[in-house]
């Protein structure tokens, strides 16, 4: 066992000497660390007007965890994208085959320079996150939870760009699938979930009669006559396990959430978490209301009501990301071991 | 003379039960193999065999399934049908024990090309199981074996084709291999790398390395090769059809001042006019054999003909390659 996470261990470093640590990629990270200062510097700012119970940093702290991983899946697929179909192309890959390296150590050392990669870009945000964590007093939990999934996501795309590098002959092809992938993610499960409820839909009857006089105590004393219509409602019930799959859902299930006076979430996070929990709830088909019958209207549940009635769906989402890397990864190996049974059409071996 | 230093195998290797081929002979044992990519066959049936201590020529036109025969011998693919040892060892069933004796040099001349001379024979090392110290040692004498001591730090993007082609053949050699494939190793050298090359690999064969060395350039295997196997269409040519080859007649290239009087002295031995071929100030004769050409050479001195050059006008090589080409069967 020793002498495969030796093999790994030569992978990666190689891995991170040849690939990663080049000019172009240090200034990648000071650009990456320039636009993170600015986003934190403008927020500080902009939501102090906001500021309740003093809970402006925890806006600014989940912020920038979004932007860190807007960023790093942004950069992730192109720089594991090409790790094992880039190395063919240079005629690096068959000379590595060639020696007591396994394919398994291969593609895990690849995986884990990719990863290591996409991890620098979080370990360059720290210094804001400190700042922000403390200004925002952020629960310990909430701090290790967001950064702890947020590692995992930024593992889960390296992942995914390192398998499609082994499975597809073409590095262009096989980074492109992998921005889409990581597309399809982010942003397909969204236009699913909306195309899905808006596309589904239940008629709604309601049935009411409100209050035309009152009396001293704010009591309908005499109604109007039942009124009844017919609308139809988008059943985004339906849908909300396909947002499971999105990874800024993911993280924003999976932190414990802090609410103001209100019930209202003080982060990006809580307020995310609210939207896709709101989601879950079936609209009921059949409303009747009778406002001398019943009384005034009940005030709608505030959202920490609906989080703590509702059912956290991110360890679902999780696991879909992991099986989706490992399933990548295994694919990359079955293509890439020798000695190679089949080869893809037109590729070389070496 | 620099050391060739033994390394012993790294990582354990288990033996198997031992067939009666692994124990009779190292080398290379070639044995009716076959590979096709869909309906192309690209070695329909290959057979040889080289044994240790020698240095064995693969020559065949281009296309003509020499690579892809040199990439199932390196373990990096399948055969379809038929068998392979290496130093006693299928690379399919026992592919380490293959791979931590057997070098590699492919014809794509990959390199890590932010990485130093040095580092790149050090990684290929490790990848090989030597711990760190033990792979910066060999890399230090790999970078002087294969003359690029000078280069050792610069990164490998700046090296020539040829310094490429010479870091190549360290990386091959960094675990002591006991069998070498070299797939067209002399390509973009310069002469006296060529010369430093065949140096080389004869004192590795004395070491009792097994060699095989695919290259276009025949004059240049034709100096260090102690056997050669011919491939055409996938096909391996059996020994028999290359010692037919290789005794068919072939062209001699005889130089006289005087041409006409050699050209006269030619017919009065017997050959007739059609034969004899003009080439710039020589004449050419097909001849079949030495022998031939040694009765000929008597017979034109005694004439009173006035030689300054009588040789073969295509190597031995060459030749054979040649004839067996321009026939089209192997078998």
């Amino acid at each position: 066992m020793s002498a495969f996470f030796t093999g790994v261990w030569v992978i990666l470093t190689l891995e991170l000497r040849q690939r990663v640590r080049t000019v172009s990629w240090y200034v990648l990270i000071g650009v990456f660390i320039g636009l993170i200062a600015i986003v934190t510097i403008v927020l500080s700012v902009a939501l102090r007007g906001f500021e309740v119970d003093n809970s402006g940093g925890a806006g600014v702290y989940s912020t920038i965890i979004y932007f860190v991983l807007l960023l790093g899946t942004l950069v992730a697929p192109a720089l594991s994208g090409n790790a094992i179909n880039g190395d063919r192309d240079a005629g690096t890959l068959a000379t590595t085959q060639v020696t007591l390296i396994t394919t398994w150590e291969l593609i895990i050392g690849k995986f884990l320079a990719a990863w290591v990669t996409a991890l620098a870009f979080l370990a360059a945000a720290v210094p804001f996150l400190i700042y922000a964590s403390i200004v925002g007093r952020l629960g310990g939990g909430a701090i290790a939870v967001s950064l702890l999934i947020l590692a995992v996501e930024l593992g889960v795309v390296a992942a995914i760009g390192v398998g499609l590098s082994g499975l597809v002959s073409r590095p262009l092809f096989s980074v492109v699938l992998s921005y889409l992938a990581v597309a399809a993610l982010s942003i397909g499960t969204l236009i699913a979930f909306t195309l899905g409820g808006l596309a589904v839909q239940s008629e709604v009857t309601n049935t009411s009669s409100y209050g035309v006089s009152y009396n001293d105590s704010g009591e309908a004393i005499s109604c109007s006559p039942r009124q009844t219509t017919r609308y139809p409602t988008p059943r985004f019930d339906l849908f909300w396990g396909v947002l499971a799959a999105n990874p800024y859902v993911v993280l924003a299930d999976a932190v414990p959430s802090t609410y103001d006076s209100n019930g209202y979430p003080t982060d990006l996070f809580g307020q995310v978490k609210f939207g896709i929990r709101s989601a879950q709830i079936t609209p009921e088909t059949e409303v009747e209301y009778d406002e001398c019958a019943d009384g005034p209207p009940e005030s709608s549940p505030t959202a920490r009501e609906v989080i703590d009635t509702t059912t956290p769906g991110w360890f679902v989402g999780l696991v879909i990301h992991l099986l989706l890397a490992a399933g990548a990864l295994t694919g990359a190996w079955a293509r890439t071991r020798t000695p190679a049974s089949r080869l893809s059409r037109g590729s070389r071996i070496a | 003379m620099r050391n060739l230093a033994p390394v012993k195998p790294p990582r354990s290797t288990k033996l198997g039960a031992m067939t009666v081929a692994q124990l009779v002979s190292g080398g290379i044992v070639v044995d009716h193999v076959r590979r096709s990519f869909g309906s192309v066959h690209a070695v329909r049936d290959a057979s040889f065999t080289a044994m240790p201590g020698t240095v064995t020529g693969l020559i065949g036109p281009n296309g003509s399934g020499k690579t892809t025969l040199m990439l199932m011998l390196a373990s990096l693919l399948q055969p379809e049908g038929g068998s392979i040892r290496i130093a006693g060892f299928d690379p399919m069933d026992a592919t380490a024990e293959v791979r931590s004796r057997m070098g590699w040099m492919p014809d794509v001349l990959g390199s890590w090309a932010n990485l130093s001379v040095r580092s790149t024979l050090e990684y290929t090392a490790r990848m090989y199981g030597m711990d760190l110290p033990a792979a910066s040692a060999r890399a230090g004498e790999l970078v002087s074996i294969v003359d690029l001591a000078e280069l050792a730090s610069s990164p490998t993007r700046v090296l020539s084709r040829g310094q490429k082609q010479r870091l190549s053949l360290a990386r091959a050699l960094v675990h002591n291999p006991e069998v070498l494939l070299l797939d067209e190793p002399a390509s973009g050298l310069d002469p006296g790398a060529r010369t430093h090359l065949r140096v080389l690999v004869r004192r590795l064969a004395a070491e009792g390395k097994t060699i095989l060395v695919s290259s276009h350039v025949l004059a240049e295997l034709d100096e260090m090769a102690d056997g050669v196997v011919y491939i055409d269409g996938g096909v391996t040519a059996s020994a028999d059809v290359v010692a037919r080859s290789r005794a068919s007649a072939r062209p001699w290239r005889i130089r006289s001042s005087n041409i006409e009087a050699l050209r006269a002295s030619l017919i009065s031995v017997g050959i007739t006019d059609a034969e004899i071929t003009t080439d710039r100030k020589d004449l050419l004769v097909p001849l079949s054999g030495e022998d031939a050409a040694a009765t000929l050479l008597v017979s034109l001195i005694r004439s009173g003909v006035v030689i300054s050059a009588f040789a073969p006008a295509v190597g031995d090589l060459e030749h054979t390659f040649l004839d067996l080409s321009s026939s089209g069967d192997l078998t």
